[in-house]
This record gives C-alpha cells, sequence and structure tokens, in this order.
C-alpha cells in the first residue's frame, strides 16, 4: 500500500472515530440523571443570570443590552473552558484508550473540542433567543460566524493539545489550567467590554485572542456590523500555528504517554 | 497481509519515586535519577504473513511489554520494530467497553476505536452478535453483563475487524470450553487468510498446538527461538529444573491413606508453598478405587493446604501408561473458578463422564502448579496407580464402545 493509499483509508476511520467519541461523551455525560444533557447549560445560564443581576442593579454598567452581551460573552467562554478543562484529563483519563495498539491518541484532544462545540451549537439558539429579546439587531455579517467558530475551533485544538500532553508528565498542569481559567475569565472582556479597560493596559490587554473573537461574535450579533476582519485574520493565524505546533509536541510526547498513564 | 520485522530491540524503564513524598515536597526535575530495569535486551524475530509466533517465559520476562511495543504503543530504546499491516489486539478484551452503554452502542464504539469505519462496523454487527451468543443482552447496558459475557463480546469485536497483524495475550483462555475453541478456529481462519499473529501465553501446549515460530522470554532476553515444539520443550525442560531447584529434600516424606510414601524428588516435586494432602480416585458410587471397568466413571478428588496465602494456581491432572506415555493432560487456572488466593485448606475435583482407556496398568498423576506456571508447589508423580479392566481385548491405549457391522458400499461414477 502507498503512503497516500493508508491517508486515504485512515482519514474515513479518524473521522469516525472523533465523532464516535464525542457521541459517547454526550450520551454518558449525565447519563442517569433527570434532567440529563440540560445540566450542561445550567453553569452558562446560572452566570448569565447572576451576572446581569450584578452589573444592570447593583454596579450598573454602561455597556447596553447587557444581558444579550454577557450571554454571547459566557457562551463562547465556556466552550473554550470546558474544552480545556477536559483536554487536561484526555490522556490521563483515557488510559485504556492510549494504551491499545494502533490507537491514535491524537483523535481525543479533537474529540473534547468537538464535543463542546456541539454543545456550544445546542445553545446558541437560546442565545439568539435573549439577543433578540434584548434589542440586538444581526445583520447579514452572521453569516462571517461559522468562520469565527472555525478560528475558535483550531486556537482551543491547539491549546487542547498541549494542555493534555503536558498533564501526562505533569499533573500540576490540570490544576494551572483551573487556575489559569478563573484568571482569565476576568482579564477577558466576557462581563465587561474592552473599552473600559484603560488605554495605558489596552495593548497588552489586547493579546488575547478572545478580544478580537468575542468582539466578533459581538458585533454581527449585536449590530449586525462587519468584524474586525484584520484582527480575526491574525487569530486565524495564531490558532493555525497552535494547533499544528500543538500537534506536533503531542505528537512527539505521544510515545511516553502509555508509560506515564 | 501483515508483517512485524523486530530488530535487536531493547526497551528501558526507569523506576522512579515519582508522587511519592520524601525529603522533597516538590520535584521539578525533569529526568529523576532512578533504577534502569531493562524489559527487553537485544530482541530480533520476524512474523510474515500467515505466521504465528508464540512467545512464552515466566512472568515478568517483558512478554507483554514486547507485544505492545510493536503494537506502537510506547518505543524502544534501541532497535527498530517495523510493522506493516492494521493492528488488531486481543489484549484486556473489553476494557474499552463503558458500563453504561448498550452492547450495539460499545460495538459501534469498539470497532470505530479498533480502526473500521461506522459503515463496516454496522455492516459486521449482525455478524459480531451472533459470535458472542448476545443476541438477547445485545440492546441492554454491559454494566449487567458478567464478565465472560464481556469477553465474548470483546473478543468477537476484535475478530471482526479484519486485522492484518493480531496480538494476543493470554485471553484465549477465557470463556467456556465451546466458546474458547469457537475462538482458536477463528484466530486459526485469520491466519490463513494472511495475518501474522503474535501470541503471549502461559499454555505451553496451546503454543505448541497453534504456532509455527516461538520464542522463550527470560528477563528480558531471548532464550531460544526456532520451531516452537522445539523452543516450548526447552522452556518447559527448564520449569521442571525450577521446580526440582525450589523442591525441599528435607521436607518429611508423606504417608498417603493406602501407604503409599510422598519422597522428595523420588514421587514428589514442587515448592511445597502449597501442598497436596489427599488424592482420591472415586468411582461412579462414590467409593475409592484403584481398578475400573473400561468406559466407567472416574472423579478425581484432591485436597490441598496452602500454609501461607498464594495467587490462584493452576491444576493439573495427568493420565500416564505403565511406559510413562502421556495419555491425556488437562489443566485448569484455578482462577477461572473463581478464586484470587488460595490460603488455608481447600478441594477441587475433576469428573470423567466415562473412561475409554483400554485394558491395562495406568498412573494418575496431580500436580499444582504456580499462576505464572514457572513451577510446581507439588508434583505428585506415579503415586496413584489405576487399572483398567476390559472384556474385549483391543490394541492400543484407548477402547471406546465399539462394534462391526456389514455396510452397503458407495458406488462411485457407476451406470
Amino acid at each position: 500500500m502507498t503512503n497516500l493509499n493508508v491517508a486515504t483509508r485512515r482519514l474515513p476511520v479518524l473521522r469516525d472515530l472523533a465523532v464516535q467519541l464525542v457521541i459517547r461523551d454526550l450520551k454518558l455525560r449525565y447519563r442517569r440523571t433527570i434532567v440529563g444533557l440540560a445540566w450542561s447549560f445550567a453553569f452558562p445560564v446560572g452566570q448569565v443570570i447572576v451576572l446581569s443581576f450584578i452589573f444592570t442593579l447593583v454596579l450598573p454598567t454602561k455597556v447596553g443590552k447587557y444581558s444579550a452581551f454577557v450571554s454571547i460573552g459566557v457562551l463562547v467562554w465556556t466552550w473554550f473552558q470546558s474544552s480545556l478543562v477536559m483536554a487536561s484529563t484526555a490522556i490521563t483519563g483515557n488510559r485504556e484508550l492510549v494504551r491499545r495498539p494502533g490507537f491514535p491518541s491524537s483523535v481525543l484532544p479533537v474529540s473534547v473540542v468537538g464535543t463542546n462545540l456541539i454543545l456550544f451549537l445546542m445553545a446558541f439558539p437560546a442565545m439568539v433567543l435573549v439577543v433578540l429579546y434584548d434589542g440586538g439587531r444581526p445583520g447579514l455579517s452572521v453569516s462571517a460566524l461559522p468562520l469565527v467558530i472555525a478560528v475558535q475551533f483550531l486556537l482551543t485544538l491547539g491549546i487542547s493539545y498541549l494542555v493534555a500532553s503536558l498533564n501526562v508528565k505533569f499533573r500540576d498542569t490540570q490544576q494551572m489550567v483551573t487556575l489559569l481559567l478563573l484568571l482569565f475569565f476576568f482579564l477577558t472582556p466576557i462581563f465587561y467590554d474592552t473599552a473600559s479597560v484603560p488605554a495605558a493596559y489596552r495593548w497588552l490587554y489586547e493579546l488575547n485572542p478572545f478580544v478580537v473573537l468575542l468582539d466578533a461574535y459581538r458585533v454581527t450579533l449585536l449590530h449586525g456590523g462587519i468584524p474586525n476582519l484584520l484582527g480575526l485574520a491574525e487569530v486565524a493565524v495564531l490558532g493555525a500555528a497552535m494547533a499544528v505546533l500543538g500537534h506536533v509536541l503531542f505528537r512527539r510526547a505521544s510515545y511516553a504517554f502509555a508509560e506515564e498513564v | 497481509m501483515g508483517r512485524v520485522t523486530v530488530e535487536t530491540v531493547s526497551k528501558r524503564y526507569r523506576y522512579r519515586t515519582h508522587g511519592r513524598v520524601n525529603s522533597r515536597m516538590i520535584d521539578l526535575r525533569l529526568s529523576p535519577r532512578g533504577d534502569d530495569f531493562w524489559a527487553l535486551r537485544d530482541i530480533t524475530f520476524q512474523v510474515g504473513p500467515g505466521q504465528m509466533l508464540g512467545i512464552v517465559g515466566p512472568n515478568g520476562a517483558g512478554k507483554s511489554t514486547l507485544l505492545r511495543l510493536v503494537g506502537g504503543v510506547g518505543r524502544p530504546n534501541s532497535g527498530s520494530i517495523r510493522v506493516s499491516g492494521k493492528i488488531g489486539s486481543l489484549l484486556e478484551l473489553g476494557s474499552d467497553f463503558h458500563p453504561e452503554l448498550t452492547g450495539r452502542e460499545n460495538v459501534i464504539l469498539s470497532g470505530v476505536i479498533a480502526g473500521l469505519t461506522r459503515r463496516e462496523v454496522v455492516a459486521r454487527m449482525e455478524e459480531i452478535v451472533d459470535f458472542a451468543e448476545l443476541r438477547d443482552f445485545i440492546d441492554s447496558p454491559v454494566r449487567v453483563y458478567s464478565s465472560g459475557m464481556l469477553l465474548r463480546l470483546g473478543f468477537s469485536v476484535a475478530v471482526h475487524t479484519d486485522p492484518e497483524i493480531l496480538l494476543i495475550d493470554e485471553v484465549l483462555a477465557v470463556g467456556d470450553q465451546s466458546f474458547r475453541a469457537k475462538c482458536l478456529s477463528r484466530v486459526e481462519a485469520l491466519r490463513r487468510r494472511g495475518c501474522a499473529i503474535l501470541l503471549v501465553t502461559h499454555d505451553t501446549s496451546l503454543a505448541v498446538r497453534m504456532c509455527d515460530q516461538a520464542i522463550w522470554l527470560h528477563k528480558g532476553r531471548i532464550i531460544e527461538i526456532g520451531p516452537a515444539d522445539e523452543v516450548v520443550s526447552a522452556y518447559i525442560t527448564s520449569m521442571d529444573w525450577e521446580t526440582r531447584r525450589r523442591t525441599p529434600v528435607d521436607w518429611q516424606t508423606g504417608l498417603m491413606d493406602d501407604g503409599t510414601q510422598l519422597r522428595m524428588m523420588e514421587n514428589r516435586f514442587g515448592s511445597m508453598e502449597l501442598q497436596v494432602t489427599d488424592v482420591r480416585l472415586l468411582d461412579g458410587m462414590g467409593h475409592r478405587c484403584r481398578r475400573l471397568q473400561r468406559g466407567e466413571q472416574l472423579r478425581v478428588e484432591i485436597d490441598y493446604v496452602a500454609d501461607e496465602a498464594v495467587p490462584a494456581p493452576n491444576f493439573g491432572v495427568v493420565i500416564r501408561q505403565e511406559n510413562n506415555t502421556v495419555l491425556f493432560d488437562e489443566t485448569m487456572p484455578a482462577a477461572q473458578l473463581g478464586l484470587v488466593t488460595v490460603q488455608g485448606p481447600g478441594g477441587i475435583a475433576l469428573n470423567f463422564d466415562r473412561l475409554d482407556l483400554n485394558a491395562g496398568e495406568y498412573h494418575i498423576d496431580v500436580g499444582v502448579y504456580r499462576h505464572d506456571w514457572s513451577y510446581a508447589y507439588d508434583y505428585h508423580w506415579r503415586v496413584y496407580p489405576l487399572t483398567i479392566l476390559a472384556t474385549t481385548e483391543v490394541k492400543g491405549a484407548v477402547n471406546p464402545p465399539h462394534a462391526w457391522e456389514r455396510a452397503l458400499p458407495r458406488i462411485v461414477g457407476g451406470s
């Protein structure tokens, strides 16, 4: 068999494998609970309600359409956050798969990010309802959202690869990821807007790719405006680079997985 | 067509004091020093399409490590492993099953994990379910399955994934007799189709029966490689040697109920960590016997006692002719009877529905072996005589019920 043959035979297998792992995750996640999959949405919904309460009634902010604004922020962030939390144990928690001859471990982070993408997409219509109810005016530019989602997918996948392989050798990673995600929840314009950040720190603050990503979601969904295309292009390059880098480092580390898990 | 080529492969493991809180609370060294341990040294062999290689050796010899390296799990420190063909494995069967998913859902998942597309798994679903004999349970969550059912399903999925290289670790020893036979013939069929097979087993007779070549591993090195029967018999001889080495010569001479003496190194061998305290040959009425009519029932009861706990051992019964030729040799891992460890007194029995031996003098040998077969705990050699009486005289070793009659010829190609 030539390499090309192997690759063309391999690709559908990998695709099916990733899909089946996603289905397994979704099926199992809340099996034998009463509300089932709804639990996935309990956290973002709870966050949105509390944040809306605080920043419209307790500490009123000047950000308009706040419920819609914060819903987008929380939901987009939840996809990223849950992916990384799950990715940190994607290898260490799947010992029996990783130690299986012929099993392509690199499919595990993909399935993790994919699972959370599905949850994100499932919550998306509800988010759009909140946006419409709150007076948002999505425009034709929402057609750019699949692209934004793709960029976020790549970026998240790249970081997931790093986190997953790092946690095999250093179980500290898991704790570190939880801590960093908590800190970045506050350092990302999720419940406030970038304009509130003092100009002196803005350059540093805007290194966070989620500034551009969240802005793209909000501009299109709330105002029907055109997102910052240059910024998106930069994040896309960054995302692609992260995905490739993460994958390469993951592959290199993966030979040791079986002995370390 | 599968092929595996292993050249001068060595694998080193490092024991690390990881995760232990000792003098330092936080260990930041990237590669902590530890004791090296060579799991494999200079291993070279080849398995071509349609060939089956047996790997024998005591526990800790590196058999499973070798299998995993061939499977691409981990990388050798030196040497090369070339594998061409799709790898399938019979290791830790059913370990990828999820208890909350149904049998059917697990088959899909497991098949895809083994390298099939979803469509391919679905196309084989019925075949897989039938092979596992689980039609009635396939839509129940596998948490309600017995361990035997899980193994059957795991095996069935694994052998239906068109492997070109198959890695087997011990699993053929599981399941009931008829399923086991089915598994073996399925493995044989895969081999005939050009699958290259590596078989790790403690069952030396299985290795001889199924493999063309074998390697005997000991502490990570190949002691012998060659035709399976030669390698295995060399290995068995060494186990005998190990048993003799461990046999305490100053052990007191035992006296069986019938006055037979058990003398160490004469008719009794073994480490005595577990001792056979009584062996009873019982006829169909449950009476002790030394002679049986041809075709009668025989029950061999073995009492034993282990002073210290030992892992579930293997029991064996052998029937020999007067000239030492083995006519029957059957072993049973106690683990298959649900034992995990053995301590204190216990008993086990082997029932023959009928014994169709020819008239003559025989001996029943009884042996109990360590779980990894590395040596015997207690082996009684030619201690229990048995005389078979027969009214009809035949030549040869066996004398099953038989009768002559006239028969019609089958006309071939006649007008």
